[in-house]
């Protein structure tokens, strides 16, 4: 309770949740706040019928942000379709809340185990995964996001022979079956593989500091299995620095997600893996210089989903910022300073 | 000797880092099908790759062995400098990752010039004038740098100066001056077109080649920069409750001096430690920000590649070769942040190895 009271005491916590909120809600929103075409087949994209001009439509009724064209891949070939950005924006909250929480979560359990595990065992096992955990570190994951794009290409591998028309088909491996089937994000698997380690260094330094405290050896003494004491005794009390990194990653991912999917290693506008804000940046990237190298000629395509973007990462951003000083008692000497 | 003991235990670290990694990369390769595998081995060809062809490679080069030994080969392959021909680049992959490394290396090398001092510079400033305006305009700033993402910044940079005011221009040298640098007169020293520049007597490609730095080595560094401003702050102010600093007033020494010549010294270990444990993420800033401005770096065999590679063979050989060398970027800014470590804290080169 004290600890809340101290949350909210300080205003710019308040800004925190209240953009946080403002998203959620939106998010819950958006059937009423951005009406599908077919409201019983909600989609998270909407086309305005009838216009064949190719220069997106600026804002205006029906459309309050304005559309972006693009060359679409449909059943019928490919067809010109304009995309309506404020829809596309209002939709796009859950698929930014989903990416952003998903990732975020999953990274963190991930190291949160390794960190645990290495703290607490230590000797060899600690030695093996903390230099793992290095290893990991040195990775940039720009590189990994496209290695997972390429590997999943190869799902319909067709390759010709010698005297043949008749393409062989390789057939997909259990990895790729099990990503299709499950309709996982690569480059959400991607950017889990490849941050984990913030939380295994944190959690990892922790426990090996609570390790000797007089409650653990307590649980010891008592004969307690050694992984009960892990998460009974040790990680809820580890556990603070690793929920503050949580909430600045949230926003740190879709991020990191948007500016792959905006210089294209995330594969194309076509695949429904990518959320609505990076498509529509993706959609729109040819026409942010206007005519005359005017950049605000086409100010819809880019600017609201920008600012949205912004807006979303300070959220979580000041989110972590005031769990820190609220969940680390050591930071609050500073308190005076830091806000 | 301690600081060559200490040298020498980075050193290995840094190859048993690579190698954790790079097995690491091959195991996620092994999800993909054997037949993707085996283009890591296509020989120089101007041929279409063939079906009987893959199946060749994978009887010659053992893919169907276990992963330990097919590790282990493409391992020895990698280290022989062999890192596979690319059909899409129609090019072999490290020569066509070394060729334009040069460019990279001139972005990365002037961010991290340009962001590990002024980071902490400002950082301990703003803390020594904690509670003041300028302290205050810090962490302002410092938010904002943290809160833009770096490829908005980028495309907004772009948009007012190259555009809108034409004071810089995207690419990494106007024409006249590309002209020059590959004419005969020009000897490419170093690579890096600020240095050769200078070294050829001919200023005005430095300029010519800082000017078109301005913007890409501002979008990288912003970020960074209020990162580790921000770290540099809290080290400090935790510095400054401690009892050497009191001491140290006690003996004579002025607040400012006690400041600068202890605090910092001690507040410099978190922030050089913070940077390098980011340095992983400033190169994937890099080739972020190379396909923004477009920069012809290392990250381009990756655009070249997505435009022509076929959808029948996946570029697997580029992929794998820009992800190894992603690595070998990375280790040795690890390396030099890990040695200015040590150089300041000597306890550094006492430490055990565990």
């Amino acid at each position: 309770m004290r600890r809340l009271r101290h949350f909210f005491a300080i205003r710019l916590n308040w800004v925190a949740l209240i953009i946080v909120i403002l998203f959620v809600a939106v998010a819950l929103a958006a059937p009423w706040l951005a009406p599908p075409n077919d409201p019983t087949q909600p989609t998270s994209y909407r086309y305005v019928e009838g216009i064949t001009q190719v220069p997106p439509l600026p804002p205006g009724p029906g459309v309050p942000l304005g559309t972006v064209a693009y060359l679409m891949d449909t059943p019928d070939g490919r067809e010109l379709l304009h995309f309506d950005i404020y829809h596309s924006l209002i939709w796009g909250t859950r698929a930014v809340l989903r990416f952003g929480l998903l990732t975020a979560l999953a990274a963190a359990l991930l190291g949160t185990f390794v960190g645990a595990i290495s703290g607490y065992v230590g000797s060899m096992l600690h030695f093996v995964l903390m230099r793992i955990t290095d290893a990991f570190l040195a990775f940039p994951v720009i590189a990994g996001v496209w290695l997972f794009h390429v590997l999943m290409q190869t799902t319909n591998l067709m390759l010709f022979d010698y005297n043949s028309l008749v393409p062989i088909k390789i057939p997909a491996t259990f990895f790729q079956q099990l990503v299709l089937g499950l309709g996982l994000d690569p480059v959400m698997l991607t950017l889990i593989l490849f941050s984990w380690m913030g939380y295994a260094r944190l959690t990892n330094a922790r426990i090996a500091s609570l390790r000797n405290a007089e409650y653990v050896e307590a649980a010891i003494v008592m004969g307690q299995r050694p992984l009960r004491i892990i998460f009974r005794h040790i990680l809820p009390n580890a556990i603070a620095p690793a929920i503050v990194l949580l909430a600045r990653d949230v926003g740190g991912m879709v991020v990191l997600q948007t500016a792959f999917a905006f210089i294209g290693v995330c594969g194309t506008v076509n695949s429904t893996a990518i959320p609505e804000w990076s498509r529509v940046l993706m959609m729109g990237r040819n026409w942010i210089i206007g005519q005359n190298g005017n950049p605000f000629q086409y100010w819809w395509l880019y600017l609201p989903v920008t600012v949205a973007l912004i807006l979303f990462g300070i959220g979580w951003n000041l989110l972590g910022d005031g769990l820190n000083l609220t969940l680390n008692p050591h930071e609050m000497t500073h308190k005076h300073f830091d806000q | 000797m301690s600081v060559w003991k200490f040298l020498v235990r980075r050193a290995i670290f840094m190859m048993l880092t690579f190698v954790i990694i790079t097995a690491v990369l091959y195991g996620v390769l092994m999800l993909a099908p054997v037949e993707a595998r085996a283009t890591l081995y296509l020989p120089r060809t101007d041929y279409g790759v063939s079906y009987t062809m893959l199946r060749g490679i994978i009887e010659d080069h053992g893919l169907d062995d276990p992963y330990p030994v097919q590790y282990v080969r493409w391992l020895g392959k990698l280290l022989r400098g062999d890192w596979g021909w690319s059909p899409a680049l129609r090019d072999d992959v490290l020569t066509a990752l070394l060729r334009r490394t040069p460019v990279t290396a001139e972005l990365t090398l002037w961010s991290v010039l340009v962001f590990i001092p002024f980071g902490i510079l400002s950082g301990a400033m703003a803390a020594w004038q904690r509670g003041r305006t300028s302290d205050h305009g810090f962490r302002l700033l410092a938010f904002i740098g943290t809160s833009i993402p770096p490829f908005i910044l980028g495309l907004m940079l772009l948009a007012i100066f190259y555009v809108g005011l034409r004071w810089f221009p995207v690419g990494r040298l106007t024409l006249s001056s590309e002209l020059l640098v590959k004419s005969a007169e020009f000897r490419t020293i170093t690579g890096l077109l600020v240095v050769d520049g200078l070294l050829n007597g001919r200023p005005d490609i430095t300029l010519d080649a800082l000017r078109h730095l301005v913007l890409p080595v501002f979008t990288l560094s912003l970020a960074h920069w209020a990162t580790l401003g921000r770290v540099t702050r809290a080290a400090m102010l935790e510095e400054i409750h401690k009892d050497y600093i009191s001491t140290a007033r006690g003996k004579g020494l002025s607040w400012r001096q006690a400041l600068w010549r202890h605090a910092l010294r001690n507040a410099m270990l978190p922030a050089l430690n913070s940077a390098a444990l980011s340095a992983a993420s400033l190169v994937t800033g890099v080739f972020v920000v190379e396909v923004i401005f477009a920069l012809p770096g290392v990250s381009a065999p990756l655009s070249i590649s997505t435009r022509t590679a076929s959808t029948l063979i996946p570029d697997i050989t580029t992929t794998m070769g820009f992800s190894v060398y992603g690595i070998l970027l990375v280790l040795p800014l690890m390396f030099i942040l890990d040695v200015l470590q040590m150089l300041i804290d000597p306890r550094l080169r006492e430490e055990v190895l565990l």
